[in-house]
């Protein structure tokens, strides 16, 4: 089972944290439909196809900048090529572009789960992020959304934001439960240097959040949501039980996905199970539409090794943790003297729990699990 | 005919002293403009690069004069900074004569003048030269009357000359053959040679450079080291020219070098006397001193396995400079290291240098200290030159520390700002002579524990580059000092201990408190940064715990980039020094290691 990654890179205007790939053009929007889809048909007949596809997901950029013709005409490209056994197709949208119009045509062109881009409800905020919505579409949308008869759907929400106090967080996370989401993403924000607030953070004119200021707000949320049943599954991800993301879940487990669409990566095993290849498109449209953007820009060769230390890393993310038994059998790894006292060391600091073989982080130890996680790879 | 001329060239940094020694080379045809390299005299890069020469050399010169006589020079390079002195000295005794070259735009410099006065002591003819006479901003004039009144010459006695265009220079020729005496030829004294120099060569070990006082040296002669009644034989003896020279003897009054399968340069040892074994001479020549390194500090390679390199690096450098000690010594918080001695604060900095860019291993060094006498409350007197190893106070009747005599040369304007840094490094006025040209030379005592960081940096800065610094030592004296701990989870970290004056204390235990805390990531756990005397705290700070550092994405592409990024930290771990639980980063230690002093 694999799944497919398809990158929109269109946006009305650049949000001050994001670092995706994206233009703030409009006009070649077709174009670029069309050279996707001969992306994807480009892989009929390959090694790719051997496995069916349980996911498909829209990301960018801004996904609803297409129209439901233009996702169908997708959709309908990779049912020729692929072999599907579809368990969520998921598209990420803005506020500002849904309509239940719009909604009921991506439906029929087969989505089945909405990815909300509403970060905050606060006009302050939202200005200080650069979106493109006022709270008051993001209400609006909202409310379509809970109505729309979509499996599912998930609001993105952002945390931490400088200027931004605990009360002000919880006013947000009240309003986002008043519309009972099945799904949210709730991210710490990170300033990343090629972006807005990058430059802003270089010129000194803000600062990066403060860790125990942060610390506060991912308990706030933890514990919010988690007491409306939203229960935190990874660092920022929380679900009513069943509704956990399916595709982003592949991701931290080392399944096969495949990218598609300008700066897209995919990941792939080799056949034995003995090593795996990551490798991205080049981020540039104008190279993607004249065809020679779909070529392998970046790829690594990752080692059975190199992939222990990403499973362990993304595994110490989820509430599921490692399971140590899995990790020799399937990646030859084995944790060392060292690391195993490390582990009864964290244990009786209660920043770790061990349950058999598996080994998870308590929400002490997920808070700091870069560094718990480093330890155990150094 | 005596046409043997043995001089050298007085001259401080910047003021044309290789420039001008180039052109003396060239005018002779001792090279060719094809060999003419800038600068021949100094072959390191780093004294390229520094201007200044860091070890002496000396080079023969067949001089024709315009009447046809042909006369033998001996150039003899002097080493020009403060730390040499001693190195100068016997340099000069090696010679007759002494250029002393003044930049004429600039005035004379108290390395100068120190190095001048040597040369007068020595009875050394001394011919002025006013360099750099091309420029429009020289002032003959002013600069001429400064070196009337320091040497009491005659104004018409100092020669004008411009080492980059050669004006001058012909006259310059003439004038070292008319004024320099030549050197006194007994040849049927016992030998008695004087090592001015030496150098090691990987094929034919230590190189010893000579001025024969008396006697004659002979190839295959078995002579001795005075200093420590080694023998040898001299397999090859010969010229000094671009290349070595062989002959078949040296005699007195020549300048040569002399090959003995000498292994360790530490046998050839500057300022010692050479005699033959057989008929030798009995006494040595006087003056004699072993190199006694004054500065102390711990060299650490950054990442352990580089220990090995670093021995060999030091050992290869230890043979190219015999004044530099070293032995191994064992960090709690920096691992296996040395600790090494130095002449002083330049010589100091260029072994640092030299094994970065020679060897190309980093390393970590500690904040240089002096030796200090420490007299116990039992009544005994111990050396102590690391401050770890300084007793706890309880033992300690007296610390004694060193002092020197500090003359620094102004433009009077500086004055103020002069004053107050040695007031601030606890100096004692002496006094201060106003100069021609508006300059000054001002005396302090000053304890040399509070020149070794980094006075000389904080004096050129203090003096838009102007003023130029002398020192001797002078002796020990009582003072009331304490060694300032820092600890860090109570654990001291040994790196960081430092010698320093009671009412510095808290400051600066303040100030490494705060840069510790500023530069030291949290820690899974809370972080008590100390400084301590003795078992007293005397300033803290914490580190708090961690608390959040998860990354908040992780999809697709994220994955590999944080891989990246974890495969980069882990080696940073590496590198990390460890105290007690607490991982301390390498810029850390840098960072409060090169604290200066007004940080500290």
């Amino acid at each position: 089972m694999s799944g497919l990654y398809i990158h929109i890179p269109f946006c009305k205007q650049a949000c001050s944290y994001c670092d995706f790939y994206f233009v703030t053009r409009q006009n070649e929007k077709q174009n670029f439909v069309d050279q996707l889809i001969s992306e994807i048909r480009s892989k009929k007949d390959s090694e790719f196809n051997k496995e069916k596809i349980k996911t498909i997901y829209f990301g960018g950029g801004t996904p609803s900048l297409l129209s439901p013709l233009q996702i169908e005409n997708i959709m309908q490209e990779i049912e020729q090529v692929f072999d599907l056994d579809l368990k969520e197709v998921t598209l990420e949208m803005n506020p500002d572009d849904v309509t239940s119009d719009y909604l009921r045509g991506l439906k029929e062109a087969g989505i089945t789960r909405s990815s909300m881009g509403v970060q905050s409800f606060d006009e302050n905020l939202l200005r200080f992020m650069n979106r493109a919505h006022s709270r008051e579409e993001a209400l609006a949308c909202l409310d379509i959304l809970s109505n729309s008869g979509m499996d599912s759907f998930t609001v993105d929400l952002i945390y931490g934001n400088p200027g931004q106090t605990p009360e002000m967080l919880e006013k947000d996370i009240d309003t986002l439960l008043g519309f009972d989401p099945p799904h949210v993403s709730a991210y710490s924000l990170t300033i990343e240097p090629r972006t807005r607030l990058g430059k802003q953070l270089e010129l000194g004119r803000i600062l990066e959040p403060e860790d125990d200021k942060v610390a506060v707000h991912f308990d706030l949320v933890v514990d919010k949501l988690g007491a409306a049943g939203i229960k935190q599954y990874e660092v920022s991800n929380y679900a009513r039980t069943g509704h956990e993301a399916v595709h982003n879940s592949a991701y931290w487990s080392h399944e096969n996905y495949l990218g598609f669409g300008p700066g897209a990566h995919s990941f792939w095993w080799n056949e034995d199970k003995s090593s795996a290849r990551r490798w991205s498109n080049e981020p540039d449209l104008k190279k993607y539409l004249s065809g020679s953007g779909n070529q392998f820009f970046e790829e690594e060769h990752l080692t059975l090794s190199d992939l222990a230390e990403e499973r362990i890393m993304l595994g110490l993310r989820t509430v599921v943790g490692i399971d140590i038994e899995a990790l020799k059998s399937e990646y030859g790894h084995d944790f060392g003297e060292k690391h195993r006292k490390y582990i009864s060391e964290k244990e009786s600091e209660g920043k770790l729990k061990r349950e058999n073989s598996r080994v998870y982080l308590t929400r002490e130890g997920l808070k700091i699990s870069d560094a718990i996680v480093l330890d155990l790879i150094s | 005919m005596n046409n043997i001329r043995n001089f050298c060239i007085i001259a401080h940094i910047d003021h044309g002293k290789s420039t001008l020694a180039d052109r003396l080379l060239q005018m002779t045809g001792t090279i060719s403009e094809r060999e003419m390299q800038e600068q021949v005299l100094d072959d390191m890069d780093l004294e390229r690069e520094r201007g200044i020469t860091i070890k002496s050399h000396a080079i023969k010169i067949d001089y024709k004069r315009p009447n046809g006589e042909v006369y033998n020079f001996n150039l003899i390079d002097t080493p020009g900074h403060v730390d040499f002195a001693y190195e100068v000295s016997r340099a000069l005794k090696a010679c007759e004569g002494a250029i002393l070259v003044v930049d004429a735009t600039q005035g004379i410099e108290a390395q100068t003048i120190s190095n001048l006065y040597q040369a007068i002591e020595q009875n050394l003819e001394i011919i002025p030269v006013l360099n750099k006479i091309d420029l429009p901003s020289s002032d003959p004039e002013g600069v001429g009357q400064q070196i009337v009144d320091l040497i009491g010459c005659e104004f018409e006695e100092i020669l004008t000359v411009s080492g980059k265009t050669g004006e001058g220079v012909p006259e310059l020729l003439e004038a070292i053959v008319e004024r320099v005496p030549g050197p006194a030829q007994e040849v049927d004294k016992p030998l008695r040679a004087l090592i001015f120099d030496s150098v090691f060569n990987t094929y034919r070990g230590s190189v010893a450079y000579v001025r024969v006082m008396q006697g004659v040296l002979r190839k295959g002669d078995l002579f001795k080291f005075m200093a420590n009644k080694e023998e040898y034989n001299a397999e090859e003896i010969g010229y000094l020219r671009m290349n070595y020279q062989p002959t078949k003897e040296l005699k007195a009054g020549e300048v040569g070098y002399v090959i003995g399968s000498v292994k360790s340069l530490q046998d050839v040892r500057v300022g010692d006397t050479i005699t033959t074994v057989k008929d030798g001479a009995t006494t040595p020549i006087p003056g004699y001193q072993e190199a006694k390194p004054m500065v102390f500090s711990g060299i650490y390679p950054t990442s352990s396995e580089d220990f090995e390199d670093l021995r060999s690096a030091l050992e290869k450098l230890q043979l190219n400079d015999a004044s530099l000690t070293y032995e191994p010594e064992t960090s709690k918080a920096l691992g296996f290291g040395f600790r090494a001695g130095f002449l002083g604060l330049l010589h100091m900095e260029i072994v640092q240098e030299r094994l970065d860019r020679e060897f190309d291993i980093d390393i970590i060094t500690t904040v240089p200290n002096v030796k200090y006498e420490v007299k116990l409350e039992e009544g005994k007197t111990i050396s102590v030159d690391n401050p770890s190893q300084m007793p706890d106070v309880g033992k300690i009747d007296t610390i004694f520390e060193p002092y020197i005599k500090a003359s620094i040369i102004t433009p009077a304007d500086f004055i103020g700002p002069i004053m107050k840094l040695c007031q601030e490094r606890r100096g004692i006025y002496i006094n201060q002579m106003f100069m021609q040209n508006n300059r000054v030379e001002i005396t302090y005592e000053l304890p040399m524990a509070e020149v070794v960081f980094d006075f000389y940096d904080k004096l050129k800065s203090g003096t838009r580059g102007y003023a130029s610094l002398d020192y001797e030592f002078i002796e020990y004296r009582k003072g009331d000092l304490v060694r300032l701990d820092i600890l860090l989870n109570a654990e001291q970290v040994d790196a960081l201990s430092s010698i320093t004056h009671r009412e510095k204390a808290y400051y600066q235990g303040r100030r490494v408190c705060a840069k510790l805390k500023e530069l030291i990531p949290r820690q899974q756990f809370e972080v008590a940064v100390q400084a301590a005397i003795g078992s007293r705290i005397i300033a803290r700070d914490s580190i708090r715990a961690l608390r959040k550092d998860v990354t908040a994405k992780c999809y697709g592409g994220d994955i590999s980039r944080k891989r990246k990024l974890l495969e980069k930290q882990k080696e940073g771990k590496k590198r990390m020094k460890q105290v007690g639980a607490v991982e301390i980063p390498q810029e850390a230690f840098l960072a409060v290691l090169s604290m200066d002093e007004d940080d500290r």
